[in-house]
Parts: structure tokens; C-alpha cells; sequence
């Protein structure tokens, strides 16, 4: 959904749908191991991922007035082509370091791997800069779910300690994203290539 | 993570022992002077940070040659460098002082570099930093590790050394430095580097190859040369005593690379004795070059000058610090009776020793070596007859000269002090290199109670078989003096009561002559730039503006030589160094697409490099 996404808010959305699942899946590991730091982990999730973040970015977008388009390089369905070999390569990459006999393992390694090269096949193909960071904060629930799910998880204060990050940088790059389209009256990054050095 | 856990034991073994002497030697004198000559010079504030800077500095320095882990070392080392590097850009309202900050930070990070890396592959051995197992394990590296680890000590030393062609950083930090400081970076921190080369290579890393110790014979060699040549060229009083640091500490290398050598020929007795030589010449340069410095920074202080060609005729205004000035200029031009003179005495005598006791190339070698350092020596003299002349004697050269008053009390009775050191270490040379052998033999793990038993006997060295037997150094000193005070008596008896005449300084009787008219130093170095043109590779350029061919109206001359290993060697790495950055730069597309799928592309080739293996 956030690949093949055209406009801006669909790509909100389609973050906002993934970190719902993400909550979901936290949630479940919380209810199997009973920890109570999982809880907390999953509510976070929930209030930062699924409400604030989302809404922030829509809320910026809406603020800056720009059309709603995300200026794609590539074509939705080629998108998606690409993404699923990419995430065949994810598959086959986590069963060789997994083995075959750890299913649950490769499975969800493979996911989050996906998910990740997903996050940053967004940031590469899409022109605005409101791309680029829903595009990382995807990555980073990618990177959430493998530690959720291979290493149980984080030690709590890692946890929070990334979740400040997440949050903090959303609010910064919206900043960001906020000045450079009130100097250059756009937010496409393609044009910003004259600020090289 | 045995490295983790450092040994915080300090080690007062005789080696470290005698380095945090002369650290404090120098650094206690020099701190006393910055009383003086910080005074009015900086604001409050500046000052409070010169003297937080200046303890972390003299700490540091005595931390690295005290620590006997690794580990510590190279944290101890960086402290050093980088307390140093923030020492160099005190006065950072000049331009000149950043840029020479500059370049003292990146070639002092490449020596570190190498030192870490030569640590590490001996890390790899002993599993630890700790000296002692570091020294275990160094017997079982193979030889041709140990070859790479020794040049990458050699590097890494030799560029905080100022050993040619790695000294292109101390003109221009030393001469930028507050002067107490560049007289304890010139007198103590650059022999840290010598500490470094004594601990790690020959105590640490053990020395069984011939080469090595040649190597740094040939480089000490070198550097001597190189150092009193550009020195005597410079005109700039710091930048001249920087040049003469590379020059001693090529002396000081003479001593510990002939003494290498000779524990490899198994000759223990020349090794010791050399080691012994360098040792004092190192401490004897650590006192009369802090010595020369506080005098420019008292003449710096005094007329805000540096430059010799606008200085001179100071010896009336500044007596004491003149007086300082060529009692620290003689000890380093190596005259007698003073320290300079007694232990380039040394090391002429341990080359000589090599030269006669030697085998094959080494009979060669070594008398060589010795011509160098007699070449150095006279050269050296020659500076400083130019660069106290011109300071100190004939009439001032600018107005800033002419109204110089003498520093504050401080600063004289340091110079002074440092001074009366220069005088004391040559008259108890004997109780002194007494002391140092046994600093030697420790390094060398030698037998030296034969050079000894009797006072320091020389008799096993049959180069002079009378020396040290009838005469010792004081009663040298004192046949020195007796013969200068009858001569000087004389001349009173003599000439005493004509009539002093009060004239023009080398008026000749000319009537109307000016500081315009008197001898520059580029005039007095002029000679040396003929002789030596194959290396100097002087350029002239005149100019004359004419009204016609028989009336010149003005005249322009220049004169400059050309710095060698600037312009071949660090111009031309600098140059590549830009040419490929701008051949990468093409990388750079300035979009953040780009950038973002560079990543992308690595880690999908990652991801399937990792799937073929």
C-alpha cells in the first residue's frame, strides 16, 4: 500500500497501517511472555506511531499547502514488481542465515529485512521530502520488528531511548521540511542540488 | 576486553625517571617565565586558560613516559598532542598561528596512527598492553612483522621527533606557540618521541637487526644537516631555533641509533657509551633550547619582534637576557667549556669507537656520521655567531628595537637559571655521565659497572688514552678559566688605562651611517647560500625602475630559497590528494536520491554477496 501509494497522504496512511500491525504484533508478544516492559513498548507504539507521528505529517503536509502528489521516478506497479523481488532476496537471504528448519525465525526475519528495503526503496524513488521521512520512519519499524521478534527484545531503556529518537526526528525533519519549503517555495529534494558544494 | 583493564601502575624505572627530570627541569623554569610574560600580553581570562593548558600539558608529558601500559601510553600521548595542538592556537587572532595548527594536528594524527597500528600488531602477540607481556611476546613475532612494526614506530615517533623528512610541522607550530611554550615543546615534548623510540624499540621490541639501527643512523644524519641549513637561512629568531631542534634531535638520534647498532655487533661498552651520549645530548638540548626560546620570547615581549632583520643593538637595553642568549648560543654551537660541547664530544667519541672497532660498512659508515656531525657543528656556530650578532650587537634596526627595555625579573632570573644549567651540566660531566651510563645500561640491559669503577673511564676506548686518566672536566674548566683571566688580565694591563672613545658601532669612521647600512643576516648567510646552492636552490628576482639608462630611481631585490621537501614531497602528496577528490567529487550529484540509493545499492550487493557465501 505505501509503495504503490501516489499522494502523500496515502503514504501517511499506508505508515500508519503498517505501525498498527506493528502494535498488534507487540501486543501478541507481550501477551505470550507476559512482560510487563512489552506492554508499555506496545502502547507506544500505539500513541507515537499509529496517532502522533501520522498525524503530524499530515497535519505538515496540509500546512504547506503543496499539491498532493509524491513525484514518483518509478510507476506503482513497477514499484511493486521491484518490491516483491526485493523481497524474495530478503527471503532467501534470512533462510540462508537462519537455516531452513527455523521457519518462524526466517519468516519474520524476512519481513522485517523487506520492510526495511522497503522504507529505503521509498526514500530513493520519491521526490518529495515528506517521502523521505515517512520512508525512514518505515525502515525503523522494520528494524523494530526484527528485534521484537528475534531477540525477544531491546533492553526497555534502548527501547524508549529510540522512540524518543523517532519522534524527535519526525519533528525536526517536519521543521526541516517546513523551511525549505517556505524558502524554495517546494519540497522537491531533486531540486535542492544546487546546495552542493 | 583485556585491554579494558589497564595497569594504572606508574613505573619509576632509572629511563622514566630521567625523562620526568628533565620534563620538570624544563617545564618548572618555564612556567615561572609565563608569570612575566603573559602579563599584559592577554586578557585575564586567556591568561587562567594558559595556565590550565600549561599543567595539563606538563602532566600529560610526564604520564606518557611514566605509564607502563600501552594503552595508557597512547591515551597519555593524544592528551598530549592534542593539549598541545590548543597550546600551538593560543594566540588564535592570528591567522598564521591556525594554520600552523593546523598542520602540527595532521602530522601529529598520522604519527599516531602508525604508533597504534604498530601496537596493535603487537597486541596481537601478547594479548595485552602491558609493557611487560608486550615485551614477552615480541621474541616470538616473526622477523618480518617485526621489521613492518619497527618502521611504524620509526614513522609514528619520528613525526613528533621532527626527524627529516617528517619535521615539516615544527617551524611552523614551534615559532606560532606562546615562547615558554615553544621552549617546553622544543625542549621536552618532541624528546617525549625519543622515549618512545628508547621504550618501544629498543626495550620493548629488542633490536637484532643491523638495519635498523643504520636507518636511523643515516636519517639522524639527515636531519642534522637538513635542520642547520634551513636554519641557517631563516631570519625568523623562532623559526630558526625550531630548525635547530630537527638539527639535535638528528645529534640525539646519532647517539641512540649508533648505540643500536652497536648491541647488535654485540659491543656492549660503545653501545652503552652511545646511549649514554644521546641521553646527554638530550638533556642538554632540553636546557639550552628552552634557554633560546624564553630569550626570544623576552625579546618577543621586549619590542613585539621576531624578525632579526628589524632587531639589533639589544645588548644595551637587555644585558641580562643578552647575557642568557650567548651562554645558551655557545652551549649550542658545542663550545667549551659547556654542556653542548661535552656531549657531541661524546658521540664523536662513540663514532669513532665504530669507526675503529667496527667491521666492513660499519668502519665507513660511522666515519661519516662523524664528518656530518663535525660539518653540523661548525654550521651551527655559524647560525648562532648570525643570530646572536644580529639580535643583540650593532645598532637597532627599527624604532621597536631602539625603545626596548629589559623584562621583568621573572623572566631574567629564569633564563638565568637555565643559563647556570647550561654552565653546570658541562663542569660535573663526569658525575653526570656516571649517571647516565647507568640509565643505559639499564635500557640496554648491559654490564656497565666497568665504565664505572673509577669515575667514568674512557681507557676501554683507546680513541684518546689520555683523556679522563690526568685530566677530568672540572680541572679542565678551571685551567680554562686561569688562562682566560690571565689573558684578560693582560689586556687590562696592557690597554686598561687608553682612553675609551665613544663611537658609532663599525663606522670605520665613516661619518654618516645609519642601521641602513649595517650587515643583514641574509648578507651574512649569503655565503653559506652560494656554497650550499646544490640544495638551497636559491631564486633572485630584481627589479629596477628606471628613468633612463643611467638614473635608477628604485630598485627591488628578493631573495628566497626553495624549501625542498616542502615542494617535492608534501606539495605533491597535497596536490594527488586534491587531484582525486576531485575526480570523486563527480560522485557527488548533490541530490539526496543519489546518496540514498548508494546505500541502497551497497546493501542489496551485500545482501547478495552474503547469499553466495
Amino acid at each position: 500500500m505505501a509503495v504503490t501509494a501516489k499522494r502523500i497522504t496515502a503514504l501517511v496512511n499506508g505508515f500508519m497501517l503498517q505501525s498498527l500491525f506493528l502494535f498488534l504484533m507487540t501486543l501478541t508478544a507481550a501477551v505470550t511472555s507476559k512482560e510487563n516492559e512489552l506492554y508499555i513498548i506496545a502502547l507506544l507504539v500505539l500513541v507515537l506511531k499509529v496517532v502522533l507521528i501520522p498525524y503530524f505529517l499530515k497535519w505538515i503536509a496540509r500546512k504547506i499547502k503543496i499539491e498532493e502528489g509524491l513525484g514518483l521516478y518509478i510507476n506503482p506497479i513497477l514499484s511493486l514488481l521491484i518490491v516483491i523481488v526485493l523481497s524474495y532476496g530478503a527471503y532467501m537471504f534470512s533462510r540462508n542465515i537462519m537455516g531452513i528448519q527455523n521457519r518462524v525465525e526466517t519468516a519474520s526475519f524476512a519481513i522485517s529485512l523487506s520492510v526495511l528495503l522497503t522504507g529505503l526503496f521509498i526514500m530513493v524513488f520519491r521526490m518529495k521530502a515528506l517521502a523521505q521521512v515517512t520512508g525512514l520512519l518505515i525502515m525503523e519499524n522494520g528494524l523494530f520488528l526484527a528485534a521484537v521478534e528475534l531477540c525477544g527484545n531491546m533492553p526497555f531503556f534502548v527501547e524508549i531511548a529510540i522512540f524518543f529518537d523517532v519522534f524527535v526526528f519526525a519533528v525536526i525533519i517536519g521543521i526541516f521540511v517546513f523551511r525549505i519549503n517556505e524558502l524554495f517555495a517546494h519540497i522537491d529534494v531533486d531540486k535542492l542540488t544546487t546546495l552542493k558544494g | 576486553m583485556n585491554f579494558l583493564k589497564p595497569n594504572f601502575s606508574l613505573s619509576f624505572d632509572p629511563l622514566s625517571s630521567f625523562f620526568v627530570f628533565v620534563i620538570l627541569l624544563i617545564s618548572v623554569p618555564s612556567a615561572v617565565f609565563s608569570v612575566g610574560y603573559m602579563k599584559n600580553q592577554y586578557s585575564g581570562k586567556k591568561i587562567a586558560l594558559g595556565w590550565v593548558l600549561l599543567a595539563a600539558f606538563v602532566m600529560s608529558m610526564a604520564a606518557v613516559v611514566l605509564v607502563k601500559d600501552a594503552f595508557l601510553f597512547l591515551i597519555a600521548w593524544e592528551l598530549m598532542s592534542l593539549v598541545s595542538y590548543f597550546l600551538v592556537i593560543f594566540d588564535s587572532e592570528h591567522a598564521k598561528s591556525i594554520k600552523a595548527g593546523v598542520i602540527y594536528i595532521i602530522m601529529t594524527h598520522i604519527g599516531t596512527a602508525f604508533i597504534i597500528a604498530a601496537f596493535m600488531m603487537i597486541f596481537k602477540y601478547a594479548h595485552s598492553f602491558d609493557f611487560a607481556a608486550m615485551k614477552q611476546a615480541c621474541a616470538v613475532i616473526p622477523a618480518a612483522q617485526r621489521d613492518v612494526i619497527f618502521l611504524f614506530l620509526l614513522i609514528g615517533f619520528g613525526t613528533k621527533a621532527g626527524i627529516v623528512p617528517l619535521h615539516i610541522w615544527l617551524p611552523y607550530a614551534h615559532p606560532q606557540a606562546p615562547s615558554h611554550i615553544s621552549s617546553i615543546m622544543s625542549g621536552v615534548m618532541i624528546k617525549t618521541a625519543i622515549y618512545g623510540l628508547i621504550r618501544f624499540v629498543i626495550m620493548i621490541l629488542g633490536v637484532n637487526t643491523f638495519w635498523w639501527g643504520n636507518l636511523i643512523l643515516i636519517l639522524a644524519a639527515v636531519s642534522c644537516l637538513v635542520g642547520v641549513m634551513y636554519a641557517l637561512m631563516e631570519h625568523d629568531l623562532k623559526k630558526l631555533l625550531a630548525y635547530h631542534s630537527v638539527e639535535n634531535i638528528g645529534i640525539i638520534l646519532l647517539g641512540i641509533g649508533a648505540s643500536m647498532v652497536f648491541s647488535v655487533l654485540n659491543m656492549p661498552i660503545p653501545a652503552a657509551l652511545a646511549m649514554a651520549a644521546g641521553l646527554y645530548h638530550l638533556i642538554n638540548h632540553a636546557v639550552f633550547k628552552s634557554l633560546l626560546f624564553l630569550c626570544a620570547g623576552s625579546i618577543y615581549k621586549a619590542t613585539g619582534l621576531r624578525d632579526m632583520e628589524k632587531l639589533g643593538g639589544l645588548i644595551k637595553t637587555m644585558p641580562w637576557t643578552a647575557a642568557s642568549f650567548l651562554v645558551g648560543a655557545m652551549g649550542i654551537s658545542a663550545l667549551p667549556p659547556l654542556n653542548g660541547f661535552i656531549s657531541e664530544w661524546l658521540t664523536f667519541q662513540a663514532l669513532f669507537s665504530g669507526a675503529l672497532y667496527g667491521t666492513g660498512s660499519v668502519k665507513i659508515l660511522m666515519g661519516i656520521y662523524a664528518a656530518v656531525l663535525a660539518l653540523t657543528g661548525g654550521l651551527a656556530a655559524a647560525c648562532f655567531v648570525k643570530a646572536f650578532g644580529i639580535t643583540f650587537l650593532a645598532m637597532p634596526r627599527s624604532q621597536a628595537a631602539k625603545e626596548a627595555k629589559e623584562v621583568a625579573p621573572s623572566m631574567i632570573y629564569m633564563t638565568g637559571f637555565l643559563a647556570l644549567m647550561t654552565v653546570v651540566l658541562g663542569l660535573l660531566a663526569s658525575p653526570v655521565i656516571k649517571i647516565l651510563s647507568r640509565v643505559s645500561g639499564y635500557v640496554l640491559s648491559a654490564d656497565v659497572s666497568a665504565m664505572s669503577v673509577s669515575g667514568f673511564s674512557l681507557n676501554n676506548l683507546v680513541v684518546m688514552p689520555l683523556a679522563g686518566t690526568y685530566l677530568s672536566s672540572p680541572l679542565i674548566a678551571l685551567a680554562l678559566i686561569v688562562v682566560s683571566g690571565v689573558a684578560l688580565g693582560l689586556v687590562l694591563l696592557f690597554y686598561g688605562k687608553s682612553k675609551v672613545t665613544v663611537d658609532k658601532t663599525w663606522g670605520c669612521g665613516y661619518y654618516n651611517l645609519d642601521s641602513r647600512t649595517e650587515y643583514t643576516a641574509t648578507a651574512f648567510s649569503k655565503p653559506f647560500r652560494i656554497a650550499f646552492s646544490f640544495f638551497y636552490r636559491p631564486y633572485h628576482k630584481k627589479e629596477k625602475i628606471r628613468d633612463s639608462y643611467y638614473h635608477v630611481k628604485s630598485m627591488k631585490y628578493e631573495t628566497s630559497i626553495t624549501p625542498l621537501f616542502k615542494k617535492y614531497i608534501y606539495d605533491t602528496v597535497i596536490s594527488r590528494v586534491f587531484g582525486t577528490a576531485n575526480f570523486l567529487s563527480r560522485m557527488q550529484s548533490g541530490s539526496i536520491h543519489f546518496y540514498i540509493a548508494y546505500i541502497f545499492a551497497t546493501i542489496i550487493v551485500l545482501l547478495v554477496f552474503m547469499n553466495r557465501f
